[in-house]
């Protein structure tokens, strides 16, 4: 026994008396993000674990959606469209690209040029092919022709795949990209971190504030938590779960930032199937669901209950989230009507890589029992949902995060894995898009809003809400994500004096 | 003996050709495409279908494997789709965190498990022998991660002693990188250990109660060499066994503790290319344990060998 007791004393004196954990220096940032971007290259992956690097802090656009959801301008100082199908873009002078050069026109059209040349399989090359052609006038000035006119033409501008890139830096894009942003990518260790570090040649003077930032990835949430307690990562910006926000809102040591998102979390019902496709059944699911009480009992209470696919961020948000209350009677009602009194049995595909959808579908699945429905759920891996309820469509329900902005286009796809095909809200889409006034578009945003509640594609359930914990004293990062829900500007982030 | 290496050569070339060919099939015919991971769906399924097309996987499954078997036999096991990088060199880059951890973890299963085993048996239904026992039931009853985690909560957060996760690297010299393997390698070797335990304890027991050691004792000999010459070297077959088998399990108990720990380690490396599909990466890395896990066996049957002179490989 004796003997034991020395082995066992001996084992934990062997453990390291180790040094105390670095604490960070003023000018660098070490933030925990859960998952490693697949590839740097903005024009291939339309990833958000990649733009949550590169899009804004690496790499920019011609214009940019601030921090409150308005376009502003940024490497172009300033627009104009005389017929909203001419567009003319100023660029600022003197903005450089990390390798020195200045940025000119002719820059901005190789980047579009190649955006719609089907060799560089652009993910969003869609979106571009309103373009008719691009006229470079001298070195700063260049206009987009378009072949219609096209409302939305300056928020693609803004999206992440429009950034601006050197021509001859083409072939590193995937693994060093250059850009005129406020960082420079100046490390990347397969599988641990990117370091990216400051751009003092950036063309808004004053920042960034950082010297360094480190993104590490660490994909496990409870790892994660340890990280920022030990004093390891100074920011977690998408791995902590809605369950440790009450313990950390207590510690003196960290602020929790929550804010408002564009991931609207919804559970979507394949309109092509049976009974789903009868829009009576799709009314009494939504009927039949409790949302604040799926967002208390899935979320700890931390999410916006949402009754439409327009996000509080959009700046033709309409709250719809009373349009159809809970009323169990009236679900019960509705499915009789459409010839299942007794409910029926379904099956509800979600993927845990995504922890929400599981706790989410559980409630669900606990909900819909009371008015009858048997919901079994089903968890797949993220590659098969992929492939099957995204591509293929081949699923009854199913639960997910829509975490990219204006993405209301979706509705208007009858092959998208929805399945929703209504003659109607397309006419209503296809107007939206060419209608240039502001009123008259809002307008036609509230018609699809209300024939989208209205015909119950899918059931709008919350805003995944954005959850940062920080060091205390970090300033600086944006409370809400207009931008898309994992863009994530550090260019302003700075160590309070 | 010869003949028999040449044997075994024989069979650790046909059990590679056997695993890349099965890993090969199962990664494809498995539902997840690795275009629609890449592009996600923020992209559209055509561009999805574009990109499938230029990986060359819509080719037949057939000819894609010749292509591949023909590369990886002149060295070059292609390309990472996730990171634009040579296979190869992924792997090189991730072994100095998975090689020294699987070791630390299994210098402290074999210092740890021998002694206590040993300890067990030589006061079978003693106190300290049930002490040893309830010890390992312990060690066997809690997954590895859920001690990685305790470990990291009682060292990194309440104490402050090590970093609670990454890796320090081998640039800044040997502790720095053995400090940030320490906690992995403790909770990685932990299961193990508590296994090898009891396989030694029981091991033991079997040969103590031979004539023989009575014999020895009888004669006089002295306990330490009763234990050391007559009763280890003959119970060290089975042990051996268990923990040729042990190092294996080590390389897979690595791919949950390197996501704990978040290690750039060889089996994070596995996991995440399996959730991106990533399928260069996955044939890589499950060619490269193959081979680790085949030379291991192989290291064992010759040291039955040293171990005990009346076996003979002919």
């Amino acid at each position: 026994m004796r003997h034991l007791a020395t082995l066992l004393l001996v084992a934990v004196t062997l453990l390291p008396l180790a040094a105390p954990p670095i604490a960070a220096a003023a000018e660098t940032l070490v933030m925990q993000v859960a998952t490693e971007p697949p590839g740097l290259d903005l024009t291939a992956t339309p990833a958000s674990a990649t733009a949550g690097v590169v899009f804004y802090n690496v790499q920019e656009g011609l214009v940019k959606v601030d921090r409150h959801g308005k376009i502003v301008p940024w490497l172009a100082e300033r627009w104009n469209t005389s017929d909203n199908k001419n567009y003319t873009f100023f660029l600022k002078r003197g903005v450089r690209f990390h390798n020195g050069r200045e940025l000119k026109a002719a820059d901005v059209k190789f980047v579009f040029d190649r955006a719609l040349n089907p060799e560089t399989k652009h993910p969003a090359v869609k979106q571009y092919e309103v373009i008719g052609d691009i006229i470079v006038k001298d070195d700063y000035t260049i206009t987009f022709a378009l072949k219609t006119t096209t409302a939305n033409f300056l928020l693609t501008m803004a999206r992440q795949g429009s950034v601006i890139y050197p021509r001859e830096a083409v072939d590193t894009l995937k693994s060093e990209p250059i850009g005129t942003g406020p960082y420079k990518v100046a490390e990347w260790v397969r599988g641990d971190r990117i370091v990216l570090a400051k751009n003092s040649d950036y063309h808004v003077k004053g920042l960034p504030k950082m010297d360094r930032v480190t993104y590490r990835f660490i994909p496990d949430p409870n790892a994660a938590l340890a990280a920022l307690k030990a004093g390891d990562v100074d920011a977690t910006m998408f791995g902590l779960g809605p369950e440790h926000i009450p313990d950390l809102q207590k510690d003196s040591r960290f602020q929790v930032i929550i804010g408002e998102t564009t991931n609207d979390v919804i559970m979507s019902m394949n309109n092509s199937k049976k009974p789903f496709s009868d829009a009576r059944v799709r009314r009494a699911i939504t009927y039949g669901i409790n949302k604040p009480d799926v967002v208390k009992g899935a979320m700890f209470g931390l999410g916006r209950v949402i009754g439409t696919n327009v996000d509080p961020l959009n700046p033709y948000f309409v709250d719809m989230s009373g349009a159809m209350p809970y009323d169990p009677a009236k679900a019960k009602k509705l499915l009789a009507e459409a010839g299942y009194p007794n409910g029926f049995e379904t099956v509800l595909k979600v993927a845990p890589q995504y922890y929400y959808t599981v706790r989410t579908g559980e409630v669900l699945a606990d909900q819909l029992q009371k008015v009858g429905m048997k919901v079994k759920i089903e968890q797949i891996e993220w590659g098969q949902w992929l492939s099957r309820v995204w591509k293929d469509a081949d699923y009854d329900l199913t639960i997910i995060g829509h975490a990219e902005a204006w993405d209301i286009g979706n509705y208007a796809n009858p092959k998208y894995y929805f399945r929703y095909d209504s003659a109607e809200f397309q006419k209503l889409f296809q107007e939206s898009e060419i209608t240039v006034d502001d009123k008259a578009r809002r307008e036609l945003y509230v018609k699809m809003q209300k024939k989208l509640v209205e015909d119950a594609p899918v059931v709008w359930l919350y805003i995944h809400p954005r959850l940062a914990v920080t060091k205390k004293g970090l300033q600086g990062l944006w409370k809400d994500l207009p931008a898309g829900a994992g863009v994530n500007d550090l260019s302003e982030v700075a160590w309070a004096k | 003996m010869r003949g028999y290496i040449a044997r075994r050569v024989a069979a650790f070339v046909a059990t590679l050709f056997f695993v890349s060919g099965l890993v090969f099939v199962v990664v494809r015919v498995l539902p997840g495409d690795p275009a629609l991971v890449i592009i996600g769906p923020e992209g559209s399924p055509e561009a999805a279908a574009r990109l499938r097309e230029a990986l060359g996987l819509n080719r037949p499954i057939l000819v894609q494997y010749t292509e591949w078997l023909g590369r990886a036999l002149r060295g070059d096991l292609g390309v990472s789709l996730q990171y634009d990088v040579p296979v190869g060199r992924l792997i090189l880059s991730r072994l100095p965190v998975t090689l020294p951890l699987t070791v630390m973890a299994a210098l402290l299963m074999l210092t740890a498990a021998l002694p206590l085993g040993l300890y067990a048996a030589r006061r079978h239904r003693r106190a300290g022998d049930y002490l040893a026992m309830v010890v390992s039931q312990i060690g066997i009853a809690i997954p590895g991660f859920w001690a990685g985690l305790l470990l990291i909560l009682l060292f990194s957060v309440h104490l402050g002693w090590v970093q609670s996760g990454g890796f320090a690297g081998w640039s800044g010299g040997l502790w720095p990188g053995v400090r940030s393997l320490l906690l992995p390698a403790i909770a990685l070797g932990f299961f193990q250990t508590a296994v090898l335990v009891r396989a030694t304890r029981s091991s033991v027991l079997d040969v103590l109660r031979e004539d023989y050691v009575r014999t020895s004792r009888a004669k006089g000999v002295s306990e330490l060499s009763v234990i050391a010459k007559h009763t280890l070297r003959n119970a060290m077959i089975p042990i051996v066994t268990v923990a040729g088998l042990q190092l294996g399990q080590l390389m897979a108990g690595a791919i949950i503790l390197e996501s704990v720990f978040a290690l750039p380690g060889l089996g994070r490396l596995a996991l995440g290319a399996i959730t991106a599909r990533d399928l260069p990466v996955v044939q890589g890395v499950t060619l490269f344990v193959a081979s680790t896990i085949v030379l291991i066996n192989f290291v064992v049957d010759l040291l039955y060998v040293v171990l005990d002179p009346r076996i003979r490989y002919e």
